[in-house]
This record gives C-alpha cells, sequence and structure tokens, in this order.
C-alpha cells in the first residue's frame, strides 16, 4: 500500500514510520471557516496534509439550474460571501454574452459595475487581512479593517438595501440609479482611505513578529502555482503579471489606469504586499471612476424583453403593463448557447461556464472557483512546514468556503 | 425512497452548445475520450499550462450523455509585468462521455489543478477518471448515492413521514366543536385521567 495514495487514516499511517494523524478542524479559528485538514506530522513539522472540504456544500449550481436567470443571481452571490458583486457581475456578464447585447449595456450602468467591483475588492481584502493578522496575534489590525469594511457595506445597503448581498447589479445593467447622498459617503471613503492604508501599513508591513511570521513562509514556486491553477493575489505574488482585467477587458476596465502588483518571492508576506498594493490600486480606480460619476445617463438597457420596463410607464402603456408582467412571472428567455465568462475576483480567476438550452432558466451554471483551486495548493505548500506555519499558509491563499463547497 | 421530484426530462436541451456558432474568440474544440490524454498532453507542450476548469454538463436526451469541459490557458513564460504577458489566450475542450461506460483518463498528471476539479466531476456526475490517485467524493459526505448534478436526479428528498400530533395538546388548541381523534383524543383522556388521580 503506498502512502501517496490513500486516505489518511490512523490504520494506514501507524503502518509505517514514526508519523502520528492529527486532524484539524472544521471547527477552528485559524482555519476560517469549515476547513478540516487531516495531517501527517512527524513532531512539529507537517509531512502530508490532506484538507476534507464540502462542508458547507448547499448545492448553489443545483439550485440555480431550477431558478429563473435573474433569481439565480441571488444564490449565486453567495457563493463568495465576502464578494458578492464578483460573483453577480460575471454572472451578469456572461448571461449578456448569451443575450448578445453586452455592447448595448448604457455606460453610466457599466461604471457602476467597476465601482462595486473595487469597492467589494477593498472590502474583501479587509477581511482577509482583519483575520490573517488576528491568526498571527495582531489584534488592533481586524478593528481598523473592519471600520474600512464597514464603510463599504453602508455604501452597498444604500443601492441594495442588504449590506452583504445587495443583488444591485442585474442583467443589463443595475437596479436603479445611485440614491441621493450616495456620492457624499463615497466621497468621505475616498478620502479616508489613503490614511487608513498608511495605518494599516504602519501596523504591519515593518513590524518584526509579523515579518518573522511571513518572510520565506508558504513559499509557492511559480511553477507549481500554474501547475495547482492558483490565480489572483497568490499567483502574482509569485512572480506572473496574470490579471483577467487586463488580459481578457470586460465591461470597461481598458478604460481606466491602473498597475498589476507583483512579487516574486511567492512567500506569505509577498502575498501580503500583493494584496496590499492591490488595495491602492482599487482606490485609485475609484478616484478615475469617481469623476466619470458626474455625467448622468441611464443604467438600465431599454430592451423589454430583457429588463422590465420603468414602473412609471405601466399605468400608462398597455404593452409596458405587459412586458412588465411577463419579465416578473416568468422571466426573460436566454438562446441556447454556451459562454465562459470570467472576473477578476479578490481571489483569483472567478468564472462562470454558463449553458442556456433557449429556456427561462440557465440549464448549467459552472463555476471556476479561484478559492478552491488556491486553497488545494495547500497540498504542495503544507509540507515541511510547522504546524503553526499552517495557519500563515492558509490565511495567506485567502480562502472563502461559501466558494469552495458551494 | 424514490421521489414524487424528480424533474421532467421529455422536453429538456439535446445538445445547447452545438445549437449555435460560438460567441466568444476562445479556441473551442471536441475531441474524443480515446484521444483525450494525447490532445491534451500535447496542448500542454505548446504552452496551455495552466488548466483553468474543469468542470461536465449532462444532456440526458443525447448520445454521449455528458460533456466534460477542459478551459486551458495559454502564458508565455516567466513574464515580470503585465505588458509583457501579452495576450494570452484560452481554449476549451469539450470531450462527450457515453452514460454506459462514464470513464475518462486523467489530466492529474499534467496539471495539479485537475486533482480536485476530477474529485468533483466524479462526485456530482459519476464519471470516473482512470489512474486518478485519490478518485472519492469531495462535496458530498463519503456514503452519499446518487450523483447530484445529473439532471435525473431529484430535487427534493423524500417525502417527511407525518410527524404525530404532540401529546401535549390542550383542549383550547382544539377547535370548539370539532370532536377530537387519535392520539390528540388518547392524550386528552390521560391528561383527565391525571387530574381526577390528583384530585
Amino acid at each position: 500500500m503506498s502512502l501517496s495514495t490513500t486516505p489518511l487514516t490512523p490504520e494506514v499511517v501507524s503502518l509505517e514510520g514514526n508519523s502520528m494523524v492529527l486532524s484539524m478542524g472544521p471547527q477552528h479559528p485559524s482555519t476560517h471557516g469549515v476547513l478540516q485538514l487531516v495531517l501527517e506530522i512527524e513532531g512539529e513539522s507537517v509531512v502530508r496534509a490532506d484538507p476534507e472540504i464540502g462542508y458547507l456544500h448547499t448545492g448553489i449550481e443545483k439550485t440555480a439550474e431550477n431558478l429563473f436567470w435573474s433569481q439565480a443571481q441571488t444564490v449565486i452571490e453567495r457563493m463568495d460571501y465576502l464578494a458578492p458583486e464578483s460573483n453577480s457581475l460575471c454572472y451578469v456578464l456572461g448571461v449578456e454574452r448569451l443575450l448578445g447585447i453586452t455592447d448595448r449595456i448604457p455606460k453610466r450602468a457599466e461604471r457602476i459595475r467597476v465601482l462595486f467591483s473595487e469597492l467589494t475588492r477593498i472590502a474583501s481584502h479587509c477581511v482577509w487581512l482583519g483575520t490573517h493578522s488576528l491568526d498571527l496575534g495582531a489584534m488592533s489590525v481586524f478593528f481598523y479593517t473592519f471600520d474600512l469594511r464597514e464603510n463599504i457595506l453602508d455604501l452597498q445597503e444604500a443601492v441594495g438595501g442588504a449590506r452583504m448581498h445587495p443583488n444591485y447589479l442585474r442583467v443589463g445593467g443595475c437596479n436603479g440609479d445611485l440614491p441621493e447622498g450616495f456620492l457624499d459617503k463615497f466621497d468621505t471613503l475616498l478620502q479616508k482611505f489613503p490614511g487608513r492604508m498608511r495605518d494599516l501599513r504602519g501596523l504591519l508591513q515593518a513590524n518584526p513578529i509579523f515579518q518573522d511570521r511571513t518572510i520565506g513562509i508558504a513559499r509557492l514556486s511559480l511553477e507549481d502555482a500554474i501547475s495547482w491553477g492558483v490565480t489572483g493575489p497568490s499567483l502574482r505574488a509569485s512572480g506572473l503579471a496574470y490579471d483577467v482585467r487586463r488580459a481578457f477587458p470586460y465591461t470597461g476596465y481598458e478604460g481606466y489606469e491602473f498597475d498589476v502588483p507583483t512579487r516574486t518571492e511567492g512567500d506569505a508576506y509577498a502575498r501580503f504586499l500583493v494584496r496590499l498594493d492591490e488595495m491602492e490600486q482599487a482606490h485609485r480606480i475609484l478616484t478615475q471612476v469617481r469623476t466619470q460619476l458626474e455625467e448622468p445617463g441611464p443604467v438600465m438597457i431599454a430592451d423589454t424583453k430583457v429588463a422590465a420596463p420603468p414602473k412609471e410607464t405601466i399605468a400608462l402603456s398597455m404593452e409596458a403593463l405587459i412586458h412588465h408582467f411577463k419579465i416578473v412571472s416568468e422571466g426573460f428567455r436566454v438562446p441556447p448557447g454556451d459562454v465562459y465568462q470570467a472576473v477578476e475576483s479578490p481571489r483569483g480567476e472567478l468564472g462562470y461556464y454558463i449553458v442556456s438550452d433557449g429556456g427561462n432558466r440557465p440549464y448549467r451554471v459552472r463555476t471556476r472557483p479561484p478559492s478552491l483551486y488556491n486553497l488545494q495548493a495547500i497540498k504542495g505548500i503544507a509540507p515541511g512546514n510547522l504546524i503553526a506555519d499552517l495557519v500563515v499558509s492558509i490565511g495567506s491563499l485567502d480562502p472563502v468556503f461559501g466558494e469552495v463547497d458551494r | 425512497m424514490p421521489s414524487t421530484q424528480t424533474p421532467p426530462l421529455a422536453g429538456a436541451a439535446v445538445d445547447p452548445p452545438s445549437l449555435r456558432p460560438p460567441i466568444e474568440d476562445a479556441a473551442i474544440e471536441r475531441v474524443e475520450p480515446a484521444q483525450l490524454h494525447a490532445r491534451l498532453e500535447a496542448l500542454h507542450g505548446e504552452g496551455w499550462t495552466m488548466l483553468l476548469d474543469l468542470g461536465a454538463a449532462d444532456y440526458p436526451q443525447r448520445t454521449p450523455r455528458f460533456d466534460v469541459v477542459y478551459h486551458l490557458l495559454k502564458l508565455p513564460s516567466q513574464p515580470r509585468s503585465a505588458e509583457q504577458l501579452g495576450a494570452p489566450q484560452r481554449m476549451r475542450v469539450l470531450c462527450g462521455v457515453d452514460a454506459a461506460d462514464p470513464h475518462l483518463p486523467t489530466v492529474s498528471d499534467l496539471w495539479k489543478a485537475a486533482d480536485w476539479a476530477e474529485r468533483e466531476v466524479y462526485d456530482l456526475f459519476g464519471i470516473l477518471f482512470d489512474g486518478h490517485p485519490d478518485l472519492r467524493r469531495i462535496q458530498m459526505p463519503h456514503t452519499w448515492e446518487g450523483y447530484p448534478l445529473r439532471k435525473d436526479y431529484p430535487l427534493r428528498g423524500p417525502a417527511r413521514e407525518r410527524s404525530p400530533r404532540p401529546a401535549f395538546a390542550l383542549k383550547s388548541n382544539v377547535q370548539a366543536g370539532t370532536p377530537p381523534s387519535g392520539e390528540t383524543l388518547a392524550a386528552l383522556q390521560e391528561q383527565e385521567k391525571e387530574r381526577e388521580r390528583d384530585t
């Protein structure tokens, strides 16, 4: 019996060597959700790690197949619950390509999409930074980051009514224009951000304890990263400047100026630096979006086969009433075909392979969850590291289990 | 127990991907299972170094029934900046799998990323990958029966058995004039007896 090909159980491991099996999780604070790691250890060092996932499997892909196209968006937004707009943006873009309306999306709607896509990136990195540093014993960072995130959640609440899952983006545009007072709150956030980033960098970047715990830890070579399918900040920290926003631009990203920060070390500290740089680049994009938002315009496509007509027209027009009724009661239909759409979520390349059979429900929504592929690399990273460093490894890969397990 | 919630298959799509010319710039290729491994190995050698995704779809009215879908990414070697990266390319490889013999060769020897992706396809569609080092369920519990993402998989479990009326039902909960029956009646009679015993 070869040790490398059989599942880890106490019986298997007791057959050879001095190693023992330790089960870490699924209820362990540093596993960031419900991850179980079955570890084969010798003393304090890990010989082999075998992650067990699926504890949060809720069948979102199956559920989505049995909802209208627009209803499916609500469950899809719950996959990566730290970056809801990345999920819905990717899905919405895929459906729009199947419908063939990509070129007719109003400019203002695209700008609002970029706005929330970047806001959600900052918010997601805030949670990552707060919890990651909490794992390493730095308590105060958590409060600074969650304060910043709270401001972003307020903005989400303003447009969608819900803090975590606003479901604001729609096939064909956005659900209504930005509400009154939104831009004032947004300006406050933009002004607050640079100072807050200075604070965060000041707390951690040159902190000797933080550096001791992260420099040279959880190293991932570029070859391994590519082979494991790692994308996003974790890949860029290993030296490859692959960013979906640059490589396959979508929703007007080609019109914004931003850098793709990379490092070559591939360790936990490099991933930390890349994510911090990314937050600053997101702020740079947001500043550019802010000036464009001065220009008013429609936020929803004027196609009554896809988007319900404005509410005020219903009382005046027979056709508007019929279209509204049809859209609400049976949804819109999407021509048959298949498409792969990807966006750069805070964790990497988030992709949807969507198949339509011409009906009013998606036939198949296959997700390419960046967290799943990133987390898988832990099998390559963990061996040879200490158990204490495993916590750093998981934290630096930033998995979200709603997305890993779906 | 069979469920009443099995979705109807009569009107299901035969083969949606073939109904329309591709609407994206990615190259799309369809490969027979026998040639799959050799073709993907050749692509891997040509610079398609990243397996972006490996998924599947079920078309019950079609032969072969399943499509296993590979998305590949071509990357130039060792670029350090986004400008050097140029324009990477994507590619989709589809491979039909027959329901009677759902076997495919593994590609986890070419891309490590295929490990969990193949386990997931096995778990949710029941497609077996020959040569995979550790093919077991990943999302569903290890004791699970059936493959949930197949189109003929029931949407709900068997109907729950009706729970018995609570034995603590009080007289006031029963509508006036309705004669109590079954367990409720028994419970009420029990209550009466207890009260008599106490007094």
